[in-house]
């Protein structure tokens, strides 16, 4: 590797003699003029293909495996690792005296953030840094992820139960009180109904539904998708899924604020109960949690048992719905249903690409697979190098033994 | 029971042309089960006559130029719709707001948005506050509360759940897609329909700040990865959502990977036992 590439034209180039109609060289004479030639123009290093081989060689495995991505530690480690830890070593970024506050009110179900939420958040740190202004969330529950998604200010919003009335009322109060250019909503279920709720009280006109934002213009559709609605940012907003990246930089402080909140008297709703989705029934697009078989999975019996037992929708890779041991609709994956669930377990999946496009937008996966370097083991978050046909029977057992103990006492 | 349910002037989601919107026919098929439900008689009964001496009746109401394609309404099971005249470029909120202000309605349905005009879905809310009622969102199935002049509701969220809520009326509530589909149509029941004209309140709209051109649909940013990142690092972007660190376990015992298992599950709270 140390060796320098030789280039054979030019070093032919330095023998030429000058002057002659036709091009004569004199190999013989000028060696001086090429140790000057290849000193004066230093040229690419050589390439040692072997050696890099070597280093791509993941240890410890029967067949012989190459990882290109070089997660084993490279050779020439100099100077740009120090740079790199320098740069991912969580900075806090503290707005002090920010110009104007930008508010976020996330969904949040049990103060958990959502990725929409992450996105909604993304976009008012756009509006709020195009001025030096501070991004404030409004929460029932204050969870701990918000200063990751990169908020400034947290401030709670006490609302017992589901009372979107309140909860409005409070919002008006707030952005009465506070300087708030901007207030951003998820356009989701909760959030276009809080933001509607508000636009009613304070009487502005809502952007609904915004597809595409910055500083400057927002966009969204209007006319059942045929017109384009353009205008400066006003600050009522609600952002649609996917159309803001989440915030990706330095983590943001997040210290709480205090603002003296009014109270309410209830309102119209006497009663409000969740009722989960039966996850049976429920289409695979729409389910939350995922259980899904691949071709390392040989016991279907178990397989469906389990999938009861976690209380969860069934899925498919393409290789089982292929072989018929699944219906088609339960397919996975870029031909079959892209999926919207909070969690994917997958058992015996290989993670092929046109699989994993399927769980992209899955927060949480769970991997079973006898191989190590299976795609789907790197995706997951909790990943087990283990037989599934072993696997899924502890868990049944160990599902079934939980709820039997339960019920003694 | 007195219902009303606020028709818009809506467009056909692929052709384009005039048409009521779906969501809209399916709130006559909820109102028209919640007043078959208090008679004590199946729904499809309560869909075979019409406007008889029912308990109660559904009145639709549109403001705007014409009715047009929304004599469709009649067919898919309405008895009598109220138009309010007023110009193309007008509010419909007053003339509204008069009209179910000078009746007084036990429960008014919406659509959860319009599909042709501005569908942003702000007019029940705008008009619930005008007529003072409280509003609901996304209703996809009503029925009779367990005390009278209560209404008890279901409310769809994402993923399949809902939310049961009960109400006191009056109320105004939207209906959401996922609720049961418009009865069919009949022909002879839009010819038995009444249309109504009545004057509305002229509101021409102020001229707002906004700029509109033709629609185009934008690739929805999913994963994004450094501009000029290799092809294997942009498809990893498309196929890898933000995974959690992640934690490997080699060759456990069954035993200690089942417990694993469900102790994330159960941390991440998808499973709740
Ligand atoms: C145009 C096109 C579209 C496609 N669309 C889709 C799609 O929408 N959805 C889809 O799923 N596929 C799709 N595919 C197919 C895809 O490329 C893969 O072939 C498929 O996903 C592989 O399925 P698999 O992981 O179940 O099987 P395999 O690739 O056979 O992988 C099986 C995995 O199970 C593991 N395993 C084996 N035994 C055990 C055991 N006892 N315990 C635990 N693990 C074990 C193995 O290590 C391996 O990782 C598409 C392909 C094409 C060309
Ligand atoms: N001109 C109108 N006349 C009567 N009802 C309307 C009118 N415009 C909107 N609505 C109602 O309000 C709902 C939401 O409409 P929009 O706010 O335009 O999205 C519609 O589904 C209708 O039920």
């Amino acid at each position: 590797m140390s060796r320098l590439r030789r280039d054979p034209r030019m070093e032919r180039a330095a023998h030429r003699i000058a002057g002659t109609p036709r091009p004569r060289f004199d190999l013989a004479a000028a060696s001086a003029a090429t140790s000057a030639a290849t000193s004066a123009a230093p040229g690419r290093l050589r390439r040692d293909p072997r050696g890099e081989e070597r280093l791509a060689l993941v240890p410890g495995t029967p067949r012989r495996r190459l990882d290109r991505t070089q997660r084993v530690a490279l050779a020439p480690a100099g100077a740009v690792p120090a740079a790199a830890m320098a740069e991912t070593a969580p900075r806090l970024v503290v707005i002090a005296e920010p110009a104007y506050l930008v508010a976020v009110v996330p969904d949040a179900p049990g103060g958990r953030l959502t990725p929409h939420d992450r996105q909604v958040i993304g976009a008012a740190r756009l509006l709020a840094d195009a001025g030096g202004g501070a991004v404030l969330a409004l929460v029932e529950m204050p969870g701990e992820d918000l200063a990751a998604a990169g908020v400034d200010r947290v401030l709670g919003l006490p609302v017992a139960g589901y009372d979107p009335e309140a909860k409005a009322a409070l919002l008006h109060a707030v952005l009465d009180g506070l300087d708030i250019r901007h207030a951003l909503l998820p356009e989701s279920a909760d959030g276009a109904d809080l933001a509607r709720r508000l636009a009613a009280l304070t009487g502005e006109a809502l952007f609904a539904g915004a597809e595409s934002l910055t500083a400057k213009a927002i966009t969204r559709a209007a006319q059942g998708r045929r017109i384009e609605q353009r205008r400066a940012p006003p600050r009522l907003i609600t952002l649609a899924a996917d159309a803001s990246a989440p915030h990706g930089g330095a983590p943001h402080e997040a210290i709480p604020v205090v603002f003296a909140l009014p109270t309410l008297a209830p309102g119209a709703i006497l009663s409000a109960e969740f009722v989960p989705a039966d996850p049976a029934s429920v289409g695979l697009d729409e389910a939350d949690f995922v259980v899904s078989a691949g071709n390392g999975v040989h016991d279907f019996t178990a397989f469906r048992a389990l999938v009861a037992a976690l209380n969860a929708t069934p899925g498919a890779s393409r290789m089982v719905c292929d072989a018929g041991l699944m219906p088609r609709a339960a397919q996975v994956g870029a031909s079959g249903t892209v999926l919207d669930a909070r969690c994917y377990f997958a058992l015996g999946i290989a993670g092929a690409p046109q699989h994993l496009q399927g769980v992209a937008r899955c927060e949480h996966v769970v991997a079973v697979n006898t191989d190590l370097h299976a795609a789907m083991i790197e995706r997951a978050g909790l990943a087990i190098v283990a037989d599934a046909q072993k696997v899924m029977p502890a868990l049944i057992d160990a599902l079934t033994g939980a709820g039997a103990a339960e019920a003694q006492p | 029971m007195k219902i009303a349910i606020l028709f818009s002037a809506g467009r056909h989601a692929a052709s384009g042309r005039p048409a009521p919107v779906p969501v809209e026919l399916q709130a006559i098929r909820l109102a028209r089960e919640l007043i078959g439900q208090a008679a004590g008689d199946a729904a499809g009964d309560a869909a075979g006559d019409l406007s008889g001496d029912a308990p109660g009746v559904i009145t639709g109401f549109h403001a705007g130029p014409d009715a047009g394609p929304l004599k469709d309404a009649l067919g898919h099971g309405l008895s009598r719709l109220v138009q309010l005249s007023i110009g193309a470029q007008d509010d419909p909120l007053p003339s509204l707001a008069a009209a179910l202000g000078a009746e007084r309605f036990d429960l008014v349905l919406a659509g959860r948005s319009g599909q042709g005009g501005e569908d942003a879905g702000l007019l029940p809310y705008a008009l619930a506050r005008a007529l003072g009622l409280p509003i609901v969102a996304d209703a996809c199935a009503l029925a009779a509360g367990p005390q009278p002049g209560t209404l008890s509701l279901e409310q769809a969220l994402p993923r399949g759940a809902r939310r049961r809520l009960i109400l006191r009326l009056p109320a105004l509530i939207t209906v959401h897609p996922a609720a049961p589909a418009p009865l069919p149509f009949a022909f002879a029941a839009m010819r038995r329909g009444m249309l109504e004209t009545r004057e509305g309140v002229p509101a021409p709209r102020a001229a707002g700040e906004v700029e509109e051109r033709a629609y185009r649909a934008r690739p929805k940013l999913i994963a994004k990865s450094a501009a000029g990142a290799s092809a294997t690092e942009r498809l990893k972007a498309a196929t890898e959502a933000a995974s959690s660190g992640g934690r490997l376990l080699v060759d456990p015992s069954p035993e200690d990977a089942a417990r694993e298992i469900l102790a994330h599950l159960r941390q991440i709270g998808v499973l709740r036992h």
